[in-house]
């Protein structure tokens, strides 16, 4: 019957579209992660420890939400940032006495340091939404691999990137602590 | 309305329609132009953004504002693909940009043209403390009152940072002020930040960290943080770039042409003063600084997508900064553009 050839096109479309679909959301077993070459995370404090991305991935976690300001006024997020306390990579190396200072770097280059407080999420400076200085709200420093439920792009400092979450969406840091492409953290005792 | 009447004037809206498509462009036909400005020259190329695309609507140019280093660093360290490059610190672009792009490869560029020249002032508000005291005279002695607070952008990140305490350590010396430096910045850390005269050379050496131990001193990311703290009444006085003060609108003073880094006379003395900073931020570029006039310059990266377009823009910007204008950092003199090439 010509009504029912008819119908067997757009059924047909939607199963191609369909199959479409699923290979660009990933459904066949592929992964964003994937994508990256090899990462490794080598922490350096009382001991040297090396950790792959996968092995952090399977650390406790923690959720929340980073938005972020530049030294010139731009503004970065708010995003829902998913990876583990900072501290808690510390702790694998003997922590952070008072006053250590803790130096994180990338490969292309770019180092910060922490002193203990800010590794805490204590005694970072924080904005509202016209980066009007505000009261600091609870904070956590921590080394994100997601962002907004999928893994972190290269060009938001994927596959580690160190950033600073809020409870809130409408809390701004200083943009400067949040290092990309994080592959070294390092305590140095004083 | 009439079939005929209704036909005529759906034709005479197409015809609008086409005409008008034909004189205006689409962001798709527009060329995209990538300028990375320093902070201190985003307010004037956005103005600039404006009239060179009044004239030439064909390009669509893209600000992206960073601190100095981190402008270039965009080209270099990660290998963005960058039109326009514009900073505050002249000397950054042939340390950094004048080497090659791999192995075997041209540099990055070889030349640069500064087009404007600035100098460190102290802003700040009518409620500031002191205000009704403050001259350019006595300055310093309002600043280093211990009730008086003080701020400035972090040397690690801006040029006006590392620049305000470059002035403070020669306004220690031009006044014969032991201590000064102390008073006014030093003290307020733990160990405090001492500069140090050595071989005719002042040294200031920073901690990794700078994180001052009392309220005396405020350090933010960059100026936008200090103006706003200002405004708050969260400091009294912050060091900022002459052009950014006028465009905010606050009150300033000058001060003399002998520490404010904006006078091609005193470009000797200005040397005498280097800051350490704490650590070495990027690997692309060590962590001394050493005192010189404050100069704009701009370039082309080698490997910018639209070169014919960034010239044109360049030489735009440099005609544009001929003209004095409010808030924008000052036409460059003869004199300063001899001692910036």
């Amino acid at each position: 019957m010509i009504p029912v050839r008819r119908r067997a096109y757009p059924a047909l479309l939607i199963l191609v579209s369909i199959g479409l679909l699923a290979l660009a959301a990933g459904c066949l077993g592929t992964t964003e992660t994937d994508d990256y070459p090899p990462w490794n995370l080598t922490l350096l404090g009382d001991t040297e420890i090396v950790l792959s991305l996968d092995e952090i991935r399977e650390m406790d976690a923690v959720e929340g939400y980073g938005y972020a300001v530049s030294t010139v006024g731009i503004r970065y997020g708010p995003n829902r940032y998913r990876g583990v306390l900072l501290t808690d990579l510390l702790d694998m190396v003997g922590g952070v006495g008072k006053d250590d200072l803790v130096y994180v770097s990338a490969p292309d280059g770019y180092m910060w340091v922490f002193d203990a407080a800010q590794v805490r999420g204590e005694e970072l400076f924080t904005f509202d939404e016209n980066l009007h200085e505000i009261p600091s709200p609870p904070l956590q420093v921590i080394l994100a691999y997601d962002c907004d439920g999928k893994p972190l792009a290269h060009d938001n400092g994927g596959p580690l990137r160190l950033v600073v979450i809020s409870e809130t969406p409408d809390v701004i840091t200083e943009g400067s602590p949040w290092v990309k492409w994080v592959d070294k953290i390092e305590v140095r005792r004083r | 309305m009439s079939r005929s009447a209704a036909f005529l004037a759906v034709l005479g809206l197409l015809i609008i329609f086409a005409a008008a498509a034909g004189c205006t462009w689409s962001d798709q036909e527009r060329t995209p132009l990538k300028v990375v400005p320093a902070g201190s020259l985003l307010y004037p190329f956005e103005q600039i953004e404006a009239e060179f695309e009044n004239q030439h609507p064909e390009i669509d140019v893209q600000l992206e504002g960073h601190g100095s280093i981190q402008a270039i660093r965009q080209v270099t360290d990660l290998r963005r693909p960058i039109d326009v490059v514009a900073v505050a610190d002249a000397s950054l672009i042939p340390d950094m940009m004048f080497i090659p792009m791999g192995e075997g490869e041209e540099n990055y560029t070889d030349w640069y043209t500064p087009f404007a020249e600035n100098e460190i002032v102290i802003a700040y508000t009518g409620r500031s403390r002191g205000a009704d005291e403050i001259t350019p005279e006595n300055w310093y002695r309002t600043l280093a009152r211990p009730e008086v607070r003080v701020g400035f952008s972090n040397p690690m990140l801006d040029s006006c940072g590392y620049r305000a305490l470059m002035v403070t350590a020669l306004a220690e010396d031009h006044y014969n002020e032991p201590g000064l430096f102390e008073e006014i910045i030093g003290g307020a850390f733990d160990p405090p930040i001492r500069p140090q005269l050595q071989d005719g050379m002042i040294t200031i050496n920073l901690p990794e960290r700078m994180r001052p131990a009392t309220d005396k001193v405020a350090i933010r990311d960059g100026s936008i943080y200090l103006l706003s703290l200002l405004d708050a009444g969260g400091i009294d006085y912050a060091f900022e770039y002459r052009s950014v003060a006028e465009e905010h609108g606050l009150h300033w003073i000058d001060l003399p042409p002998e520490i404010n880094l904006g006078s091609a006379e005193h470009a000797d003395y200005y040397g005498k003063v280097r800051v350490n900073l704490g650590f070495q931020r990027f690997q692309s570029i060590g962590s001394e600084r050493i005192g010189q006039p404050i100069v704009y310059a701009i370039t082309v990266p080698r490997n910018a997508p639209h070169p014919e377009e960034a010239q044109m823009f360049v030489e735009f910007v440099i005609e544009a900064f001929r003209e004095e204008r409010a808030g924008w950092p000052d036409p460059l003199s003869p004199e300063m553009r001899a001692v910036s090439v």
